[in-house]
């Protein structure tokens, strides 16, 4: 009888978590006839597959999904070098500044993003000898036209850093001892050595990486407003708000969200594994 | 663990653990640093940016203290937020974590969990925005189904804040639920099965020895909670824009219209410094709090 109820609320939860997706996707399918039907059909009579093909015919999903993988690819291998460079500079080596570096990372963390934006972007505009700036002079746009300004201030995750360094502390210094001895240079220390001692959790900080900046959407929409040809398919399809006002658009506009939700969704089923392993990281 | 400069072989590594540190130092240097500076001394400052900042002193904060209501409300509507987020969705996911510990099928049902958290906030509103539609959303058609007329979900004042926390809860509820069900998994059975030996029941059981035994994770998920409710705004700006008339509009939102569309860039980021100023005191105070309590 327990047992029963306790499977009840673990379902009714699961519906209330798929639900809102399926409302999407069922959406996506209505046609002109379903939606202008009084009252209007909430299943579709005549299911339009096409739509998928529309959102990429009438809609600049190409360009959004392009920048979306550039994007978000870059940010995660720089992140990933980053995280695991410094990780392991903080894990094992000794070295005056350390504890300092070490603090710096745990602090770093403390500062809410919004207290960021508003600095970064004119710290972006202002960059000499960009988009038309001279070296004292700032009348330009700096680097905010630019993919760099959707990349640089994410090059560094203070939580990544923080992530690998728990991880290269595990691994023995004997190995590294053996390696040094044998001649081997610092940096191949660390890639042929030390990297592949700590493979799962590399794997795990790809994905949260990629993850997030693909879902990522305050700054990437606050630089490109202005710029269309660099935006993502989040923010794409939210500054586009204004083209899905007519009752049929908005299953073009359901249509576009189910194609930006896809990758992420596809991959995560796929790997779920590594995220879970991570997810309970921060507490134990 | 490390050892001292004299013990190590040849080449003995100084300069190393800088080299591999460099790219975190540049970056601490352009992108933590200068804009935290930059952003203290903005808030001292007037700047429409198409002109030079002028210096104002203390009257940015003086105006949003003492002469900007919207500013206040802001602050409550934050608060709101925050604490829905704390005292409703914390407890929903110990919950529903305690009845996910001990149950089969975990990596189907832990992947429908975690569903929302891997989809971009732009999907998130507007999948909400059909659901809650007044007359053809999903919730609104099955509440007509069983004889009830739903309320104008987005478009009155209370009940837009409603569904922006209910729609935030949602979200969370799969992430808060792994971190409480790492703390459970880690607990050790044999407590357990003394305590059913002793008769106790289920809901005994989950009071005196779950809930104390795993205060780390109770205060890990209150004191993000209350960090997330209190600055994160994308999704208010997605699905609401923060209105009807201001209804949902929170601090941090407040803050980036103000910077981006009033292009006021001195009082926005005093705004902010505020905002983050009462965000450290509160989570140091709660941390704290939480932690003596467990003594």
């Amino acid at each position: 009888m327990i047992a029963m109820l306790k499977y009840a609320v673990l379902g009714l939860v699961a519906l209330l978590m798929l639900l809102p997706f399926a409302d999407m996707f069922i959406g996506a399918l209505r046609g002109p006839d379903d939606v202008f039907a009084t009252p209007p059909n909430y299943f579709p009579t005549d299911p339009q597959w096409n739509i998928y093909a529309r959102v990429f015919d009438e809609l600049p999903m190409g360009r959004w999904f392009f920048n979306s993988i550039v994007v978000t690819t870059t940010i995660t291998a720089l992140q990933v070098a980053t995280s695991t460079m410094a990780g392991y500079a903080l894990a094992k080596y000794d070295f005056a500044g350390r504890d300092g570096v070490f603090r710096l990372v745990i602090g770093a963390q403390m500062f809410p993003f919004f207290l960021f934006i508003i600095p970064i972007f004119f710290l972006l505009r202002f960059v000499p000898l960009a988009g038309g700036n001279g070296l004292t002079e700032f009348g330009g746009s700096g680097l905010l036209g630019t993919y760099a300004a959707l990349v640089l201030p994410f090059v560094v995750t203070w939580y990544g850093v923080f992530l690998m360094r728990q991880f290269f502390v595990t691994v023995p210094d004997d190995i590294i001892e053996a390696a040094r001895l044998d001649g081997a240079s610092e940096f191949l220390i660390f890639r042929a050595v030390v990297l592949p001692q700590v493979g799962p959790a590399l794997w795990t900080l790809t994905l949260f990486a990629f993850v997030y900046h693909w879902n990522e959407f305050i700054w990437t929409m606050t630089i490109t407003r202005s710029a269309p040809e660099l935006q993502t398919l989040p923010v794409g399809i939210f500054l586009l708000e204004d083209q899905f006002n007519t009752l049929d658009q908005k299953s073009l506009q359901q249509a576009a969200l189910a194609v930006s939700v896809a990758p992420v969704m596809i991959l995560f089923l796929l790997v779920q594994k590594q995220f879970h392993a991570a997810s309970g990281a921060g507490t134990r | 663990m490390s050892r001292s400069v004299d013990e190590r072989g040849p080449g003995a590594p100084r300069l190393a653990p800088w080299l591999f540190l460099s790219p975190l130092i540049v970056f601490a240097a352009i992108f933590l640093i200068l804009p935290l500076g930059f952003s203290l001394y903005l808030t001292f400052t007037r700047w429409n940016p198409l002109g030079a900042p002028r210096w104002v002193g203390l009257r940015q904060f003086e105006y949003l203290f003492t002469r900007d209501a919207a500013f206040w409300d802001t602050l409550q509507n934050t608060f709101v937020v925050a604490g829905g987020l704390i005292f409703i969705g914390m407890p929903l996911s110990l919950m529903l974590a305690a009845i996910f510990a001990r149950s089969r099928g975990r990596t189907v049902w832990r992947s429908i969990f975690y569903l929302p958290q891997v989809t971009n906030i732009v999907a998130i509103a507007y999948i909400w925005q059909f659901l809650l539609d007044d007359r053809y959303g999903l919730v609104n058609r099955g509440l007509g189904l069983i004889g009830l007329a739903g309320p104008d979900w987005l478009t009155d004042g209370t009940w837009a804040m409603v569904s922006v926390v209910v729609v935030m809860i949602w979200y969370e509820l799969g992430k808060n639920m792994l971190v409480f069900l790492a703390a459970i998994d880690g607990l050790d059975p044999q407590i357990y099965e003394a305590a059913v030996l002793d008769g106790a029941s289920g809901p005994r059981i989950f009071r005196s020895i779950t809930v104390p035994m795993i205060r780390p994770a109770m205060i890990f998920v209150t004191v993000t909670s209350f960090i997330t409710g209190m600055g994160w705004f994308a999704l208010i700006l997605a699905m609401t824009g923060g209105g009807p008339r201001g209804a949902t509009d929170v601090t941090a939102l407040y803050m980036y219209d103000m910077a981006f569309q009033d292009l006021r860039m001195g009082r926005a980021s005093a705004a902010a410094m505020i905002l983050f100023a009462i965000i450290a005191v509160i989570a140091v105070v709660q941390f704290r709090l939480l932690r003596e309590r467990a003594t």
